[in-house]
């Protein structure tokens, strides 16, 4: 063993944060935000799901060499594994379920309007395309089809009033300050501006907080 | 498919995050480092401490494999501290998370600085660019705070869980008896579920919409989510003919004004007359 390494052993905090641990952290935090919202936010950029779906194949495979392997020292070692796999997949599958939750409840608004299809994966948007396909021809052939043909679209914005839900964009979150910041908050009688603290805990409106969450400078709790 | 539970984390989704936080483990048998999905373990060769996640201490727990080390605030003579704090000092608030990690700078002998990868490029000197990237803050369950060297006296975000999980699996690793750390964390979480309930009473003020909950924990959030979000939530929306027209009238007040009210000037030269 060279020098580094017996100095990264005794000051183990000293060297960056390995890529596989900031995935989680990543992971964890996609997770907590996606779970928080009211609606929907933009796929997590920089490849991260791609490496965590890569590295969940890898380790399955991993998991079925070590399973054919009757050695009783790797057996502890293929529980542990299992385990992690396991809470892995649970964290994807419930990040990924909340999304499509949040993509069903207001399709219409997310696949007409340009900014809001970016925030959706390929596969998302395919999938909301096509639910909203299947519904739309569903309501046409129950009820819809009767309806005179200027009353078969789904999107009518006459009357000042809009037929697409939009998601509440009001809603109270849950946030913590990483940073020390003003936050400029709108309420009923009044607005008002909160210095908060790092490590504070603050209840408001979504569409206060967003922008404070987008810079880095707060995380949904 | 979908999930439906409404917006926010439920208790078990709780638990299940503060499972990944990190603890300090005595282990009894050698294991090499395994390759898991978040990093490698650490390899582990008694008698030295290790740095697990909690999820794998307690597995290690229950195969008694290692015993676990319970933090430094889980002490009765800290949790006494707490109480007392709580109750008596400040029965408003909650008491106050524990500070932010630092460390000590190699390149600059006696300064001190908060625990933070950019700032590590000090000693490591691999990345020239060291801005900030938000995604270094720590936060927990990624901050080191329930290490057998964490600070004594604080209550880290994910108390009450690391708590439960450590009593009910190394309740023979605890300092005291397990009965007595566990009176002692009741009688803390009935205070600060009182203050919790307390708290809604600031928001009856003048109506304001936001609130902050310093020190809250991690399950006491979950617990009471649903009540808070639904009553600021509740008021919103009874209120929101009334906020509307609000601003409109500051817009409208903002645009006359913009206009120099020259209206009223001359109605009043008017009158003069």
């Amino acid at each position: 063993m060279d020098i580094d390494d017996i100095l990264r052993e005794v000051d183990p905090v000293s060297h960056q944060i390995p890529q596989e641990t900031r995935d989680l952290q990543d992971l964890t935090r996609a997770w907590v935000a996606e779970r928080s919202t009211p609606e929907l936010l933009p796929w997590p950029s920089n490849g991260l799901f791609e490496r965590i779906n890569d590295k969940i194949k890898r380790q399955i495979e991993k998991v079925e060499e070590m399973t054919g392997d009757m050695d009783p020292k790797t057996n502890f070692a293929l529980i542990v594994i299992q385990t992690e796999l396991e809470r892995y997949k649970y964290l994807v599958r419930s990040f990924l379920r909340t999304r499509i939750a949040k993509i069903d409840k207001h399709l219409l608004h997310y696949i007409s309007n340009d900014n809001l299809r970016t925030r959706m994966s390929q596969i998302e948007e395919a999938y909301a395309r096509r639910h909203q396909l299947l519904l739309h021809n569903h309501y046409l052939n129950s009820f819809l089809g009767t309806f005179p043909p200027a009353m078969q679209n789904l999107n009518d914005t006459a009357g000042n009033i809009s037929m697409i839900d939009n998601p509440d964009l009001d809603s109270a979150v849950f946030i913590r300050l990483l940073k020390d910041a003003e936050i400029e908050c709108h309420g009923v009688d009044v607005d008002g501006v909160l210095t908060g603290k790092e490590g504070d805990i603050v209840i408001l409106r979504w569409s206060d907080a967003k922008g404070l969450v987008e810079r880095g400078d707060a995380e949904l709790v | 498919m979908a999930l439906p539970l409404p917006p926010g984390l439920t208790q078990n989704e709780v638990a299940f995050l503060a499972e990944m936080e990190m603890v300090t483990v005595v282990p009894r048998q050698r294991l090499d480092s395994i390759d898991l999905l978040g990093g490698k373990t650490p390899q582990l060769r008694p008698p030295h401490r290790a740095q697990l996640p909690l999820w794998l201490a307690l597995l290690l727990k229950k195969q008694r494999r290692a015993n676990i080390v319970p933090p430094a605030w889980m002490h009765p003579a800290s949790l006494a501290e707490i109480i007392h704090r709580e109750t008596k000092e400040d029965p408003e608030a909650f008491s106050p998370p524990p500070p932010p990690p630092s460390r000590a700078l190699y390149s600059q002998p006696g300064t001190a600085r908060r625990l933070n990868p950019s700032y590590l490029d000090d000693f490591t000197q691999t990345q020239p660019d060291s801005q900030q990237d938000p995604n270094s803050i720590l936060s927990p369950p990624f901050l080191p705070s329930n290490v057998a060297e964490s600070p004594a006296g604080y209550l880290p975000y994910h108390w009450l869980e690391v708590a439960e999980a450590l009593l009910t699996h190394a309740g023979d690793d605890m300092p005291a008896p397990a009965g007595e750390v566990r009176s002692l964390l009741r009688d803390l979480v009935e205070v600060r579920a009182a203050k919790m309930r307390s708290s809604t009473s600031a928001l009856e003020g003048f109506g304001d919409a936001w609130l902050t909950l310093r020190g809250v924990g991690a399950m006491e959030l979950a617990e009471n989510r649903a009540f808070l979000a639904g009553l600021v939530d509740g008021v919103r929306k009874i209120g929101a003919s009334a906020e509307a027209t609000r601003r409109e009238e500051e817009e409208e007040a903002r645009r006359g004004g913009d206009y120099g009210g020259d209206g009223d000037e001359d109605s009043d030269e008017d009158m003069g007359l």
